[in-house]
């Protein structure tokens, strides 16, 4: 018994290590940022910093959630620009704000559950179940909604966007205080609700947890629409940010794989089970800093997507070297 | 007396078959073989969805019903691997005029070089590649990349008080209006040492990443005195990074677009200062015009590139500003 306890907490450990190697390589980043470059270590930057990437950590909690719970959604973008799509159409239609966004609330949960249905229900595998509806999602708004436009351009003086890019309170932005309420949320889900602690279950040993009695069709639903309603409020802070409701991110951005890189990066494994919002702060935090860090340094976008993706290399590797497969955590399907 | 008047009849009769010949000869118009209805025109656009491409083909479209040809889009969504094959595709359906709007220099020129070479004739609109084809309708992207270097030297170089900072956000760093418009501001900007390019970070065309780039950027140069955006639509973001530091009145913002009354919006909201307008509708109608001539058979003497500039239209907010000068799609 005792030695089974000491094994466990031995696997514990050695899962948070890459949480520990990210975060120490953020560190190493960030003091060696301060000293080559000007301007970088001043509290401007930092709030630079923190706008830039309310949207990316909001999308890494949504994310997060699903991938504890051995899920997948590859869907989270076309689902932010959905949501940000619904909410512009209404509000540029003349529907009074508040309406706008409980439609589009109510669209996002709708989209959510078809997702948590194909995959709970009629138990298509999440990586496929939400790559098709990413197309349809797309494809939808795109040509049905938007009526073959792929781009809506939002003007500054639309009261709602002014609100949702403006200030709170002198000092803190509203994209900001949205990314702190999500990682709140996120934060009281996995720890002191039941489906969080599902989740977990689920991560570690679906038959497990299905064949012990647990709530996981439920909870799966409460996940996938979870992680649509941080997409609708990333969509939302996004395009009131830049003025642009842009289907190009979903397409043809790399947006996807920068929240997937960020969840890994900060230590929760892609077949989940282990993990918690400090590893989503983690991961997000290197990227936001080595993508402000290269900005500054007048780095390529191409370049810059190039050192990402060795970022995720070198990470995944010390990650199986730190975390190895045993039988217990080697199973079938794993992505 | 008789052999008199059959004299003079024949005289009038005469007469009469001369006018009558004369006025025919003058009646009828001399023109060339307008008898192009039923040729086909393919239009190989880097997306639609956006006014600049829904404004051009609207106008061709018009050109189109007039004389009954038809003309087909091929929409590759931004997509440059399917901008490929629609294009190998076009050519392999042989119309007899051919539209491109190349997103690079380099991706479509080997393709326009074989379609011109199967007797396919090739329109270039906007964006041109390096392989030169029949015709090019569009902006001359050397010339607004100078006026546009030239007016920032005016109002951030010397004698005005300014700090010289300029940063320039392209679309892509190999797509043609980039290239020539950075070629041309830079040569600007090397005569006149005062002006400093403090970045030029490809932004890919949208919005949000111009956003975080000025973002960055105005962070770490506070005293940034211009920033040029070589696409109107992306550099709403970047408009929108200003006016969110509050430095909407220190920094000039400059681009350059299709003019639509977007981009006059933005310059009554004060997102954007001066826009180099190229104006989409009247390209579109340029265009138009130059198809119905290729298919008439219109090509220039010594087999050079027909090219047809676009007149500009300079948006400027202030005195000048007059929302008459965009257009609606």
């Amino acid at each position: 018994m005792a030695e089974l306890t000491a094994r466990m907490a031995s696997r514990q450990a050695r899962s948070n290590m890459l949480e520990r190697v990210v975060a120490f390589a953020t560190v190493a980043l960030i003091v060696m940022f301060s000293l080559l470059i000007d301007g970088f270590a001043t509290l401007g930057n930092l709030r630079v910093i923190l706008s830039n990437s309310a949207s990316l950590m909001m999308l890494a909690c949504g994310m997060a959630v699903v991938i504890l719970s051995r899920g997948l959604d590859l869907s989270l973008i076309a689902q932010m620009i959905a949501g940000a799509t619904t909410f512009s159409i209404l509000v540029s239609g003349g529907v009074p704000a508040s309406l706008a966004l409980l439609l589009a609330v109510a669209a996002m949960v709708l989209v959510g559950l078809a997702n948590a249905w194909l995959i709970a229900y009629v138990e298509i595998p999440a990586m496929l179940a939400t790559l098709a509806s990413a197309m349809f999602v797309t494809g939808l708004f795109r040509f049905a909604v938007l009526q073959g436009q792929s781009l809506i351009l939002l003007p500054k003086s639309d009261p709602t966007v002014m609100l949702l890019a403006g200030d709170l309170v002198p000092g803190l932005s509203v994209p900001v205080a949205l990314m702190f309420a999500t990682l709140g949320a996120t934060w009281f889900l996995l720890r002191y609700s039941v489906p969080g602690r599902v989740v977990y279950a689920m991560g570690d040993n679906f038959q497990a947890a299905r064949l012990t009695g647990l709530q996981v069709r439920r909870t799966t639903i409460a996940v996938y629409v979870f992680a649509a309603l941080t997409a609708l409020f990333a969509g939302l802070v996004t395009a009131a940010q830049s003025g642009a409701v842009d289907f190009r991110t979903v397409t043809n951005g790399t947006l996807l794989f920068d929240v997937i890189l960020a969840v890994v990066l900060g230590g929760i494994p892609l077949r989940g089970g282990r993990g918690s919002v400090r590893n989503i702060i983690v991961g997000v935090a290197l990227i936001a800093v080595l993508r402000n860090g290269m900005t500054l340094m007048n780095f390529t976008t191409q370049t810059q997507d190039m050192l990402k993706g060795l970022v995720l290399i070198m990470a995944i590797v010390a990650d199986n070297y730190l975390n190895p497969r045993d039988t217990e955590t080697d199973t079938v399907g794993d992505l | 007396m008789m052999y008199g008047i059959g004299k003079c009849l024949r005289t009038a009769a005469a007469s009469l078959l001369v006018g009558a010949c004369a006025v025919m000869g003058v009646g009828a118009p001399a023109h060339a073989d307008t008898n192009i209805a039923g040729k086909k025109v393919i239009f190989v656009p880097i997306s639609m969805g956006i006014s600049l491409t829904e404004g051009w083909a609207r106008r061709m479209r018009q050109h189109a019903e007039i004389y009954g040809y038809s003309i087909d889009i091929r929409d590759a969504g931004f997509n440059t691997g399917a901008m490929s094959e629609l294009l190998a595709k076009a050519i392999s359906d042989k119309p007899d005029v051919l539209v491109v709007h190349n997103p690079t220099v380099q991706l479509l020129s080997r393709q326009i070089k074989q379609a011109e070479s199967e007797g396919i004739k090739v329109l270039q609109i906007n964006l041109q590649s390096n392989q030169p084809s029949t015709a090019f309708v569009g902006a001359n992207w050397e010339r607004i990349g100078r006026e546009i270097a030239e007016d920032i030297v005016k109002e951030c170089g010397a004698g005005s008080g300014k700090s010289g900072k300029v940063a320039i956000i392209p679309g892509q760093l190999t797509a043609a209006d980039s290239v020539m418009m950075n070629d041309a501001a830079f040569k600007v900007f090397e005569a006149n040492k005062e002006i400093q390019v403090v970045s030029n970070q490809a932004s890919d065309w949208e919005p949000e990443k111009a956003r975080q780039i000025t973002a960055t950027v105005l962070q770490q140069h506070p005293d940034l005195c211009a920033i040029f955006g070589h696409w109107d639509v992306h550099t709403m973001g970047a408009g929108n990074a200003v006016k969110d530091a509050g430095k909407a009145d220190d920094v000039l913002v400059y681009s350059t677009g299709g003019g639509d009354d977007v981009a006059c919006k933005a310059i009554e909201d004060g997102i954007q200062d001066r826009i180099w307008s190229y104006d989409a509708d009247g390209q579109g109608r340029d265009a138009g015009t130059m198809i119905d001539l290729l298919l008439q058979g219109a090509a220039a003497a010594d087999g050079s590139m027909l090219s047809v500039e676009s007149p500009m239209k300079i948006i400027k907010a202030g005195d000048s500003y007059d929302a008459s000068m965009c257009w609606k799609m």
